[in-house]
Order: C-alpha cells, then sequence, then structure tokens
C-alpha cells in the first residue's frame, strides 16, 4: 500500500493552534441532489504556505475550497479561520479568504476595470475617496493601471485573470484560494498569472490552489494535498509525493516522469 | 439564507432582462417568416421567476429602453417608441406578466397550468397593445386586429408550447 | 462584441465632466421636446452634435458606420412614410404616388431618429457606466417602495449578460447546423431545441455570478455612487433649455 505522509492532521489538537490561519475539523458535506462533496476532511494550513490542491475532476476539490470561504457551509463538522468558526463570521472569513474562480468571465460584475475592483470594497461600504485610493494602489500593484476604463470583458484571458485577483487583493486578503487558475489561458498569460501569484505568496499571502493540471504551478509549491472521492489521500511534501500522482489520476510533470525532478515551469 | 435568495433572484432577473432585450434580436426560421423570441421570454420570465420578481424585471427592462438602450424590437429605444404605435404591447408586458405568473403560481406550475397562464398572457398583451395601436394610429378596431394581432397567433401558439416544455426541464434545475 | 457603439469612451471634455445626472435630465429634455420641432432647429441641433463629438474626441462617422443596421432601419421608415402620406403627387408610376409632403415628414421623422438616438450615444460614450448607473440610482430614490439600488445592479448585470448569451446563441445554433438540426420540420422543437441548451448555459453562467459575487461580500447596502458637479452645470441648463424652447416654439 501506499505511505501514509498526511500524519500530521491527527496529532494535533486544532484549535487555536498558533500560526493555523485555517482549520477544518472533521467536515462533511454532501449536495441537495444527494451528490457527495467532501467526506470528513480535517487538515490545518499554517500561515503563508503555498498548497497545491491537486485531483481529477470531481474528486471534491472546489467543494473544499468554496467551504473556505463560506460559499458552502458544512453538514458536520466545524471550520475555523483565523480561530474564529465561519459560520458565525462569514463577511469577516470573506474578507480574510479571497477567491478567484475558475471562470474568469462569469466572475465580472463591473463595467470598468475600476468598478470591477472596487466591488468588493463598495459592499463592505467603504468611504469613496479610499475606494479610490485602494484601487488605484492595486491596479498600479498589478500593471493593471493603464485599462483602468477598459470594458473588462474585452481584455485577454490573462488580463482578467489578473483582474480577478486584484478584485480580491483590494480587500486585503489574508489567504487567497484560486480555482484552476490557468484553465483557458495561453502560454504568455499562464506565466504573468503564475509570477503574479508567486509574488503574492512572497509577499505574506496563503496561497491555496486547486488545479488538475499540476505541472505549471508545483516547482513553487511547498506542500500539495491529493484529493480523490471527496477525501484526502495523501498530503505532504510535492517531491515525495510526485511519483504517485498518476494512481490518483493526476498527469505527472514530464521533468518527473523523466528523471529531473521537480523544473520551473518556464 | 434569505439575502442568499434574494442575489439569487436578482441576478436571475437580470439575466431575463438581458434575454427579453436580445430576444428581440434572436430570430428562428420557420417556414418563410422568422420568428421573434422576445415575448416567448416574457413569459418564461413570469413562469419562472413569479409575479413579485417578473413585474421588476419587466420594470428594469422599460427602463433601460427608456434610458437610450437600443432593447426594443428591431433595436429602437426611447420614450418615443414607448408611447408610439406599438407601445402598448411594451406596457401590456407588466399586467401580462402578473397575470401569467399568479395563474401559474395557483395552477401549481404544471404544464398544462402554465399553457392556459401564458394564453391568457398573450392576450392580456393584445388587449393592451391592439387599443394603443387603433388609437395611436386611429384605424379602425378591424385593421388594428389585422395587422396588430392576427398574423402573430400561429407563431404564439408554438412559443407557448415550446415555453411550457422549456420551462418544465428548467425549473429543476434552477430550483425555483 | 455587441453594442460596441454604447461604449463609454474615457475623456476629459466639458461633457465628460459633467454631472451625470443633470446630463441625464438634459437628454430627456432635449429627446422629447425634439418631436415637435421643425426642420431648421434640428438642423442647427445636428451642427451642435458634431460639435460635442468633436469635442469629446468620438468620431461621428466610424460611429455612423458601425450602426449601418440602424441606418437601413430609417431608410425603411423614411420609405413608409413617402408611400404612405397622402398630398400632392411629386411622382407616380404604376399606380404607386409619392407626395411632397410625404417625401418632407418622412425626411423629417428619420432626422429625428438619428439625433435622438445620435444624443443617446453622446451621453453612453460621454459617462462612466458607474455614473449612468447612479444617475438611474438617484432618480428613481425618490419612488416610494422601489428599490433602487436593486434596480442599479439589475441594470448592469444584464448588460453584462447580453453578450454572453448572444456569444452562447452562436455558439448553439452553429452545433445544431453541425448536426443537421436545420432540417427539423417541427417548430415547436425547433425552437426547443435552440433556446433550451442556451438557457441552460447562461444559468450556470447566473449562478457562477451568485458565487463570485457572495464571495466579494455581495449586499444591497452599498456604498453610494458620488458626483462631482463640474461647475459648468447652470450654463449645459440654460442651453438646454432655450433649444428645447426653440423646438417647442419654432
Amino acid at each position: 500500500m501506499q505511505p501514509k505522509t498526511a500524519d500530521h492532521k491527527s496529532d494535533q489538537t486544532p484549535d487555536k493552534a498558533p500560526g493555523n490561519i485555517i482549520d477544518i475539523q472533521a467536515v462533511s458535506y454532501t449536495y441537495p441532489d444527494g451528490f457527495q462533496g467532501i467526506k470528513d476532511i480535517t487538515l490545518s494550513v499554517c500561515k503563508k504556505e503555498f498548497i497545491l490542491l491537486a485531483g481529477k475532476n470531481g474528486s471534491g476539490k472546489t467543494t473544499l475550497l468554496r467551504h473556505l470561504n463560506g460559499l458552502v457551509l458544512p453538514d458536520s463538522g466545524q471550520i475555523l479561520v483565523n480561530g474564529k468558526k465561519i459560520n458565525d463570521h462569514l463577511i469577516a472569513t470573506r474578507k480574510t479568504v479571497g477567491m478567484v474562480f475558475q471562470d474568469a468571465d462569469a466572475q465580472i460584475v463591473g463595467d470598468t476595470v475600476f468598478d470591477e475592483v472596487a466591488f468588493g470594497l463598495e459592499n463592505l461600504k467603504f468611504e469613496r475617496a479610499l475606494i479610490i485610493k485602494k484601487v488605484t494602489q492595486v491596479l498600479e500593484e498589478l500593471n493593471l493601471y493603464d485599462l483602468k476604463d477598459r470594458n473588462p470583458r474585452a481584455l485577454s484571458g490573462g488580463e482578467k485573470r489578473k483582474l480577478a485577483i486584484a478584485g480580491v487583493l483590494v480587500m486585503d486578503p489574508d489567504i487567497i484560494v484560486f480555482d484552476e487558475p490557468f484553465s483557458n489561458l495561453d502560454y504568455p498569460g499562464a506565466i504573468g498569472v503564475l509570477s503574479t501569484i508567486v509574488k503574492l505568496n512572497r509577499t505574506g499571502h496563503t496561497i491555496i490552489i486547486a488545479t488538475h493540471d499540476i505541472e505549471t504551478v508545483i516547482s513553487h509549491a511547498s506542500r500539495i494535498i491529493i484529493m480523490a472521492d471527496g477525501k484526502i489521500q495523501q498530503d505532504g511534501d510535492p517531491k515525495i509525493l510526485m511519483p504517485m500522482l498518476e494512481s490518483y489520476g493526476i498527469r505527472e510533470p514530464c521533468s518527473s516522469k523523466l528523471g529531473f525532478g521537480i523544473q520551473p515551469w518556464h | 439564507m434569505n439575502t442568499s435568495n434574494q442575489l439569487k433572484m436578482t441576478v436571475y432577473s437580470a439575466l431575463f432582462v438581458a434575454l427579453i432585450s436580445i430576444g428581440a434580436f434572436i430570430a428562428i426560421p420557420i417556414g418563410p417568416v422568422p420568428i421573434v423570441l422576445q415575448n416567448m421570454f416574457v413569459l418564461l420570465a413570469a413562469i419562472l421567476l413569479g409575479p413579485v420578481w417578473g413585474i421588476t424585471c419587466i420594470g428594469v427592462y422599460l427602463l433601460i429602453g427608456l434610458a437610450g438602450l437600443p432593447v426594443f424590437a428591431g433595436g429602437t429605444s426611447g420614450i418615443g417608441k414607448l408611447f408610439g404605435p406599438t407601445g402598448g404591447y411594451l406596457l401590456g408586458y407588466l399586467p401580462a406578466v402578473f397575470v401569467t405568473a399568479a395563474i401559474s403560481k395557483g395552477l401549481g406550475k404544471k404544464l398544462s397550468g402554465d399553457i392556459i397562464a401564458m394564453i391568457v398572457g398573450s392576450l392580456i398583451v393584445y388587449a393592451v397593445g391592439v387599443p394603443w395601436l387603433k388609437v395611436v394610429t386611429s384605424m379602425t378596431y378591424t385593421k388594428a386586429l389585422t395587422v396588430g394581432m392576427y398574423p402573430f397567433i400561429p407563431g404564439d401558439g408554438i412559443k407557448i408550447i415550446a415555453a411550457a416544455y422549456i420551462a418544465k426541464s428548467i425549473r429543476p434545475i434552477i430550483k425555483l | 462584441m455587441a453594442l460596441i457603439p454604447f461604449a463609454f469612451r474615457p475623456g476629459k471634455s466639458a461633457l465628460h465632466l459633467l454631472d451625470a445626472r443633470l446630463k441625464f435630465f438634459l437628454i430627456c429634455l432635449v429627446s422629447t421636446s425634439m418631436l415637435s420641432a421643425s426642420f431648421v432647429p434640428c438642423l442647427i441641433y445636428s451642427l451642435l452634435l458634431i460639435l460635442f463629438f468633436n469635442l469629446a474626441r468620438i468620431k461621428v462617422f466610424q460611429l455612423l458606420i458601425s450602426m449601418k443596421f440602424f441606418l437601413l432601419l430609417l431608410g425603411f421608415i423614411f420609405l413608409a412614410r413617402c408611400f404612405s402620406t397622402p398630398g400632392d403627387t411629386l411622382i407616380s408610376a404604376y399606380g404607386i404616388s409619392i407626395s411632397r409632403l410625404g417625401v418632407t415628414t418622412g425626411f423629417l421623422v428619420a432626422f429625428k431618429f438619428l439625433l435622438v438616438m445620435m444624443t443617446g450615444l453622446l451621453f453612453s460614450g460621454t459617462t462612466r457606466p458607474a455614473q449612468v448607473k447612479g444617475a438611474v440610482q438617484w432618480f428613481l430614490r425618490p419612488i416610494p417602495f422601489l428599490p433602487e439600488k436593486r434596480v442599479a445592479v439589475m441594470i448592469s448585470l444584464s448588460l453584462a449578460f447580453m453578450p454572453i448569451i448572444l456569444k452562447q446563441n452562436q455558439k448553439v445554433a452553429d452545433a445544431q447546423a453541425a448536426r443537421c438540426g436545420n432540417l427539423e420540420k417541427n417548430p415547436v422543437k425547433k425552437i426547443i431545441r435552440m433556446v433550451l441548451p442556451l438557457l441552460k448555459k447562461i444559468f450556470l453562467c447566473a449562478d457562477n455570478i451568485i458565487l463570485a459575487m457572495e464571495s466579494r461580500c455581495y449586499t444591497e447596502d452599498r456604498t453610494d455612487p458620488e458626483f462631482q458637479p463640474s461647475g459648468k452645470e447652470p450654463s449645459f441648463l440654460l442651453g438646454s433649455l432655450i433649444l428645447a424652447f426653440v423646438f417647442i416654439v419654432l
């Protein structure tokens, strides 16, 4: 049988463990139509981790991610973000955990790039002057300022994805969660998004990326969690877990297959 | 839960505002004449969204047309259109949606009930639209009916039956 | 992209900086008063329009080209009026006659339609979408029982859905054609086959937007849009009132 590397998850009492920014305790969720989303997930995330959540389609990755932001609330078990139970602190949770969705087009709400980034702050009822200041700052940080008056739907795929990142970054999250951030991107677009994500991690953000195509991002990940059938199957160092990826229906990166270990993707 | 349901209905209503607006441009060729789907989307909005959100939906549609976006039939807009010869059909959507939604709800959102509701709804659109046409253009009633109602009846029948089946398959997906 | 003529074009002209609420009121004033105007005031107004388009750095000619479809429609309106208006005959052939009155009224009606349309384009071209929404919201505020913030959100969402729907509709139509779907004779089935996949797809899209909005803390109690008057509001108001007066009286 395969070695269980995820032993650290059983030997700690997750309640307010210092340094843990997310604590997921025995969470299960079944969709209203009877489809099992996730089963008995227990997981802790430390500050500044760069986690790769891998698994084939339907393995429960997206369901797990949506729990982190309170978009789905668990049937049983509980989730703590910064030590607070998310069910009772939905707005605080959504400020702390920013979420970038798979479909870049479907998350655009604003009519211009500027308005799109301002959307979250408007919901939090920030003063208009502060909104302008913060949005300008974030747009400059992500090199989007020149596009501020453009129609966001007319941007390129990579720009749209960066815009989605700007939209959550402006709310000062500690954790940013990405669902398939590289899908439907061309090569330059993917590189641009990847370097943005890596930079965010360096500036102290905890990063969680769910993907079935891990090649792009694995060289930056500090931890990989493999999911199948709604459960965590493996959890640990990417270098050690690499060879067993394909038994869970995830494509192993070429460099690793050929015996070169993990190589940066670009 | 209540706020998130409200958000869901807001987004779905906005979706129907867009469908009704675009419906003026989506045509399906049937026989020699293409059928325009705008009024079918109005009826679908009624039976899927219910009376209150249905009215909201039509209200916002009329508002954006009034504000100058080309969403009225044939890509027109503005106050002139709303109060022009065919404006009655647009204003007729308001009572029609309300009554259609109420009947559909009262009859238990079943296929047959939906068809009855939509027939009544379409008749209300004509009940407002045809007299309006008559007054604005000073035609006779016979002429107004020949120009503004009879030619559309076969197409309306087809659209109502199609809409009933569409509503039946969409309802379980969107959980309304 | 559909609806491109309506796109906002950033700039710093006097019209760009004018308070959106006033601009909104002015177009309603000008477009309604124009309905009763005669030819000369319309001609003067069209020159004014061209001037403002130039000041706003919007190319009128390109705009007209992008609205070919609308111009065609105006042509039809003109022809319909020509043939249907009675009066002293100008040309008569094959039993159809065109009256002098028909030609002049037809031209005037088509011209006015064009001017109303161009006025609307001037507004949407020089006003940020957020400000348009804000202006609508501001005017709806005094009306009781009307959730003006929700209406504003619905307007911008529906504008977001329109290009998505058009794109999906084209995809569905292509997929149908690829499988010989256009051979279907039953009209009911034909409509269902076109509309059902479209609806399924865009409702999925709507569900994604709902999630994205929720995850960014959406509430209806949001920061209000802010208006910054440029100081030129009184002169624009006065100018438009004079214009409306000329339209109605002359």
